[in-house]
């Protein structure tokens, strides 16, 4: 495969290297639409990691635009309120050259009570062969794939999967962990409101396939039913460990990498925590708390940040943190998602040659 | 063995069954025989036996009184588009069932006379033979707040009260509703739910709701209900002997317990689980499609779907959005064993069918229930080959179980094979499955996630008091 740019120069796109003693073939990518990484293989998330790579020497280019996807439409149907995801879709499709329409659903037909199955159909008649979709809903992209002729690519729905940001996520952790990337054996800590989050599901996929040694850490009320997982998950061959737990310091000894969630101010009325200010003082991260961890642990957080909350401020802006790199890397995954999917769905204006 | 000339409705003239597999729960006998039914009346029943018998098995065409249903809603009036009397009792008729308690949750409720003449009013419109009695409501508009007419809804026939779709919120009127309903003879039946622990809820609380990110539905809130009512219904004993309670639809283990143990100390409560929450699980909503009894290794231990491939469908199928949830195996498991050792009484469908401008929606937003009075008999029957259930059990608690049920509660009907009785059975042939479609169903609810599945136990004819209410087309 290989990605022409506007100055001619064509930029070689990877295939996954081939099985010891097998043909050779290069493996493709065959998912038509990316709901979550459940059913994504690790070859096929490896492919996502080298197809990143070629991506980023796009973005290094004076013009960072190809036109892979040029003729392609790709609308960006998102039904809950983003800034970083939303924009850096529309910017990953634009830098490949695709006609992006977006679509703001709560100042659409939506709230005149149009059903989603009918907003996708229309959606789909006006020209849309990729939908990027966000739902406040869990499992809302599924019912939308099984009414689009095109792909769906999740932007996240409700508590379910938030699949890019996984991918963005470990791309981060392999590029800047020290000792290299590989991530065998290698402590990652999810650290806050697990029992609400996408981005947190999402990662249990893409980490344990890594084989990483993954925690997930938190407050008992924000962890309910994640021991039943690790323990469901204890048992597959091939996985890394996984282990759910209310004990922090436990939790980031020796740590390699330290993730941070958002703590939403909405769950003191449900009565799952007693305060933000008991929430920081209990699992903040904080410059002590990070001093059990390794000293080149990596810092991270899927944003936005409530500073003073589940982040220290200068935690933030540790050397060790790499929340910045989260943001920049999620255009080029991205655009790598973007072209995967164009191409099992056939809508690459050229990928022959390379 | 047609029976000659009969048309839906009409008297059932003359129709002979020979060498089939009878089941009559009423006398706890099951084996070869043939039947003859004259002019609406069960002529002769001949038990067979030597090498009369011989050749006939219960894998054949199977000959059982016709089936009760304790729990369904027609929808009318209110919600035509999704169901009405006249397709209701149809579907019922496919089903096997020759008699229906309908729930009151329509629009308007059921909660005075002059509602529930109109539902009277259109099953004797439909022609259809199959009985149907009608639940009114236990509070005014179901809302949970003063009484509905109870009374005059006694007076005017209804079977019970029951505010069904929802639990009777408040506990204070729960309590008098049971000395009220108790006065008048009546039973209340409760959906049990405490409503402040299913705000929101989406799935059964347990591995599958974490995984695919839905609200968990804890099995607490329905134990605690039942507790709750229990507690309440001891109490009210003390004064009005006469209160009855029955509990719909229970789906845990935790629930069903606490049921025996009221019942081995003597309390008048009754019972029933769907065979939804039998046979289904909620490993259905990650895309699983084996049976409750399937999920379970040897050692009674529940598997996951995603370590043992057994994923097979995409998720989130909002047919499988239902109150209460599916549940896990083990409630599943605690089910069949109630149902086994009789602390549950019957099975009851909760028929519930939707529009599919009600279903066709994102999981978490679509309307709860599965239709499913169409299928009830099948699943069941998956219970029965697997091994796991005896078939004349199967049977009694679809027909003198709840039969046994609606006694309590003052119907005069039975369910038995007993000559020279109106005949009212139903036939159905074990030996070869049926495929589930949704042109197939009469119901207009085609919300049940069992299309495209074969089932056992084809239903060839459904006579109720004399009547043709089902023959098989063709």
């Amino acid at each position: 495969m290989s990605l022409v740019a506007p100055d001619g120069t064509g930029i070689d796109l990877p295939a996954v290297a081939p099985s010891p003693g097998g043909s050779g073939t290069q493996l493709r990518w065959s998912h038509r639409h990316l709901l979550d990484l459940d059913v994504v293989t690790w070859p096929e998330i490896e492919l996502v990691m080298r197809t990143t790579d070629a991506m980023r020497e796009v973005l290094a280019r004076p013009i960072a635009k190809v036109p892979a996807l040029r003729g392609t439409g790709v609308t960006i149907l998102f039904y809950e309120a983003s800034t970083r995801t939303r924009v850096s879709f529309e910017v990953a499709a634009k830098n490949l050259s695709a006609d992006v329409v977006n679509i703001a659903a709560a100042s659409s037909s939506v709230a005149k009570g149009e059903s989603l199955v009918d907003t996708i159909r229309t959606v789909e008649a006006l020209g849309a062969d990729m939908i990027v979709m966000r739902h406040g809903t869990s499992g809302a992209p599924y019912l939308a794939a099984e009414h689009f002729g095109g792909s769906i690519l999740n932007g996240g729905d409700g508590w379910h999967a938030h699949p890019s940001q996984a991918l963005l996520d470990l791309y981060t952790i392999r590029e800047h962990l020290p000792g290299g990337p590989d991530l065998h054996g290698r402590k990652v800590v999810i650290l806050g409101d697990v029992l609400h989050s996408r981005v947190a599901r999402s990662n249990v996929w893409s980490l344990t396939a890594a084989g990483a040694d993954l925690w997930l850490c938190g407050p008992a009320t924000l962890l309910r039913g994640f021991d039943r997982w690790a323990a469901a998950m204890g048992a597959a061959p091939g996985h890394g460990r996984f282990t759910v737990t209310a004990d922090l310091d436990a939790a980031l000894r020796d740590a390699d990498v330290v993730m941070a969630l958002r703590i939403q101010r909405e769950r003191m009325s449900g009565g799952l925590l007693p305060s933000l200010r008991e929430y920081a003082a209990r699992f903040g991260l904080t410059l002590e708390r990070l001093g059990a961890a390794r000293p080149d642990v990596l810092i991270m957080h899927p944003g936005p940040m409530n500073e003073g909350v589940e982040i220290a401020p200068e935690v933030a802006i540790d050397p060790r943190s790499v929340i910045t790199d989260q943001v920049t890397n999620g255009v080029a995954v991205r655009m790598a998602l973007l072209y995967l999917l164009a191409g099992a769905a056939g809508h690459h204006r050229e990928t022959s040659g390379g | 063995m047609a029976p000659e000339g009969a048309r839906l409705g009409g008297v059932v003239a003359d129709l002979e069954v020979s060498r089939a597999w009878l089941v009559d729960p009423a006398i706890g006998r099951e084996g070869p025989g043939d039947i003859v039914v004259e002019d609406g009346v069960l002529r002769s029943v001949v038990w067979l036996d030597g090498a009369e018998a011989e050749g006939i098995d219960d894998r054949g065409v199977v000959v059982a009184p016709g089936l009760v249903d304790l729990h369904a809603h027609f929808r009318e009036p209110g919600f035509e588009d999704a169901e009405t009397v006249a397709t209701g009792m149809a579907a019922a008729a496919h089903g096997g069932f020759t008699t229906v308690c309908a729930m009151a949750n329509t629009s308007p409720a059921i909660d005075e006379a002059s509602v529930l003449v109109r539902v009277r009013e259109a099953a004797e419109r439909s022609g259809s033979p199959v009985e149907l009695l009608v639940y009114g409501a236990v509070s005014a508009g179901r809302k949970g707040e003063t009484l509905a007419a109870l009374g005059e809804l006694s007076d005017g026939g209804a079977i019970g009260f029951s505010d069904d779709g929802a639990p009777v919120r408040s506990a204070a009127i729960l309590r008098h509703a049971l000395a009220y309903a108790g006065m008048l003879g009546r039973v209340i039946v409760d959906h049990p739910e405490e409503p402040i622990l299913t705000d929101g809820a989406e799935a059964n609380e347990g591995l599958v709701a974490t995984i695919l990110g839905l609200k968990g539905w804890p099995t607490a809130a329905e134990a605690s209900a039942v507790g709750r009512d229990l507690a309440i219904l001891t109490e009210v004993l003390a004064d009005v002997p006469a209160a009855r309670l029955h509990l719909t639809h229970l789906s845990t283990a935790a629930s069903l317990e606490l049921v025996r143990r009221a019942k081995a100390a003597g309390l008048p409560v009754t019972c029933d689980i769907t065979p939804h929450h039998l046979a289904l699980t909620d490993e259905w909503l990650a895309g699983a499609r084996r049976w409750a009894w399937e999920a379970l290794d040897e050692d009674g231990r529940a598997r996951s779907p995603w370590a043992d491939g057994a994923l097979v469908a995409g998720p989130f199928d909002p047919t499988l959005r239902v109150n209460p949830p599916l549940r896990s195996a083990l409630d599943a498991a605690a089910l069949l064993a109630a149902l086994v050792d009789g602390t549950a009484d019957a099975i009851a469908t909760d028929h519930a069918p939707h529009t599919r401008v009600d279903k066709e929606v994102e999981f978490g937003l679509a309307a709860n229930g599965i239709s499913g009075i169409e299928t009830a008999l099948g699943i069941v029957l998956a219970a029965v080959d697997a091994g796991r259930l005896p078939l004349s059990r199967a049977i009694e608690a679809l027909t003198t179980g709840p039969g046994g049920v609606l006694h309590g509660w003052g119907w005069g009907g039975s369910r038995r094979l007993v000559e020279g009785e109106a005949a009212d059975l139903v036939l159905f042939d074990r030996s070869t499955p049926w495929r589930v479609e949704a042109a197939g169903l009469a119901s207009r609810g085609k919300n049940t996630p069992l299309l495209g599945r074969d089932l056992p136990g084809r239903v060839l004819l459904t006579v109720a008091g004399g009547r043709l209410a089902y023959e098989e087309p063709g």
